[in-house]
């Protein structure tokens, strides 16, 4: 009984009104012919509200009329009123049907290759190669071979240690790890010198192997033999050895900055505007107005790629427009204040050059002021240890 | 004498007499349903009266707001505020 109530709603069902002197009648013939009715509710006058199926309207109408009662439909419910109602909007069905196609025909397709590398371990170019190799954006899932991909690229290249492509939805991950360069080691037994690599004055030299060929005080540049790859002996005569040994240097880092007492700065006001577009493939549409309101601005563009799910990318991203507005500030420094400014930031800049703090042994600034401007050089002596190894 | 003999073996076997026979079967649950089983047909039917025919008799219901609900071919759920209910025997 509830089943079938609940049932004539998907199938559809009628509330009516039987007017009439003979409804006990009339609802006893419903009962006698299998005509199930529900919520049967007497009415003020001569009249009774029920449900009934839509199927058995015909039958109601007929055994109606044979105990003289009229029959006025109230209302209709169900599936199909509601589909019947659609019916008219055939394009928005159409439409739809197309959307869903169009959602699953580019499900096929890959749609964002990411990369994903160690962080300072960066590999050049590989987008190219991977797409040299046949992974694009807007290929078929299918017609990609991994196995392939990898082979290949693992041929072209030589600096990648790792390579895996996982393709998830529409999006292929590519993750790749760069092999760390080969050291070049040479041969213990191959006979080598001991050459310096950088400018500066010798404080310590102490040779191991092979003979010193520099002394403490020396100015050595680069490419300079500090330690040589051989020995004499009284009676032996020269022998051939590898150089081993410590090296010390003093040496000098500098760096060199002209700095205005007037000079005109760009600052931001705080004032921001976002604009969007759209881009389909390489197809830009922007939305709302191109220009900027403001006279000037630095302009950044983040772009995002459409996905409807996590992992399921379409070929449409937006673009984020951020324009921030700048203005320009003249600034004038007094002397003093031009030169310490410039002193700081020098210092900044070598301090993160130099990556032994220790070593710094002195520090020195020099600044030459001129009509306009003041000239600033510091200069940072580190004691390092130097020389590499060189094949005679 | 067929019949007293099925009647014997329906109190063995203790089958509910409304499944072998067409004696009506009323509950109420609460003061607000009330369910007959077996009845016959709707002698009467107002808003605040109903009188269904059994085969035993009629039954008489008084209240306010009485809704009928056919639950199958020989099962009626009088929904509503039943104030009372009496019963006419055919002898």
């Amino acid at each position: 009984m509830f089943f079938k109530i609940l049932f004539s709603y998907l199938i559809g069902n009628l509330r009516i009104e039987v007017t009439g002197y003979y409804i006990e009648r009339f609802i006893n013939l419903c009962n006698n012919n299998h005509i199930l009715t529900w919520n049967v509710k007497k009415g003020k006058q001569s009249n009774v509200l029920l449900n009934i199926e839509i199927k058995k309207l015909k039958e109601v109408i007929k055994l109606a009329k044979k105990v003289k009662c009229k029959v006025k439909i109230k209302s209709k419910k169900g599936l199909p009123f509601i589909l019947n109602r659609y019916k008219k909007r055939k394009m928005f069905a159409i439409s739809l049907i197309i959307i869903i196609i169009l959602i699953a025909a580019s499900s096929k397709f890959i749609w964002n290759i990411e990369v994903r590398q160690e962080e300072g371990n960066k590999i050049e170019n590989i987008e190219q190669d991977l797409s040299d190799v046949g992974l694009k954006i807007g290929k078929l899932k299918s017609k990609i071979d991994t196995k392939e991909i990898i082979n290949k690229i693992r041929l072209k290249r030589e600096d990648i240690a790792w390579l895996g492509i996982e393709i998830k939805g529409t999006n292929a991950i590519v993750k790749i790890v760069k092999a760390t360069e080969k050291p070049k080691i040479i041969d213990q037994n191959e006979y080598c010198n001991i050459v310096s690599d950088k400018e500066g004055i010798i404080t310590k030299i102490n040779a191991q192997k092979g003979t010193a060929q520099v002394k403490v005080g020396d100015t050595v540049t680069n490419g300079t033999v500090l330690i040589g790859g051989w020995m004499e002996g009284k009676y032996t005569g020269v022998r051939y050895v590898h150089a081993e040994g410590e090296v010390e240097a003093k040496i000098w880092y500098t760096k060199s900055k002209t700095i205005k007492y007037n000079s005109k700065e760009k600052e931001k006001t705080g004032n921001e505007e976002k604009k969007y577009g759209i881009k389909i493939n390489n197809f830009e549409i922007n939305l709302g107005k191109g220009v900027s309101k403001f006279k000037i601005y630095d302009t950044m563009i983040t772009e995002k790629k459409f996905q409807i799910f996590s992992d399921f990318y379409l070929p449409i991203s937006i673009i984020e427009k951020n324009n921030k507005e700048l203005k320009e500030v003249e600034k004038t420094y007094t002397p003093e204040e031009a030169k310490n400014i410039g002193v700081q930031e020098l210092q900044g800049e070598l301090e993160e050059q130099i990556e032994d703090k220790k070593s710094i042994v002195n520090k020195n600034v020099n600044a030459y002021e001129k009509e306009d401007s003041v000239e600033i050089f510091v200069t940072f002596e580190v004691l390092e240890k130097i020389g590499t190894n060189e094949k005679i | 004498m067929k019949n007293s003999r099925k009647n014997r073996i329906n109190k063995i076997l203790e089958i509910p007499q409304e499944v072998y026979s067409n004696v009506p079967k009323i509950i109420i649950t609460g003061f607000d349903e009330m369910i007959i089983e077996n009845f016959k047909g709707i002698l009467e039917y107002e808003d605040f009266y109903v009188r269904i025919n059994t085969y035993l008799g009629i039954v008489n219901v008084n209240g306010f707001d009485l809704k009928l609900e056919n639950m199958s071919e020989d099962d009626i759920k009088i929904d509503g505020k039943i104030e009372s209910f009496d019963i006419e025997r055919i002898e």
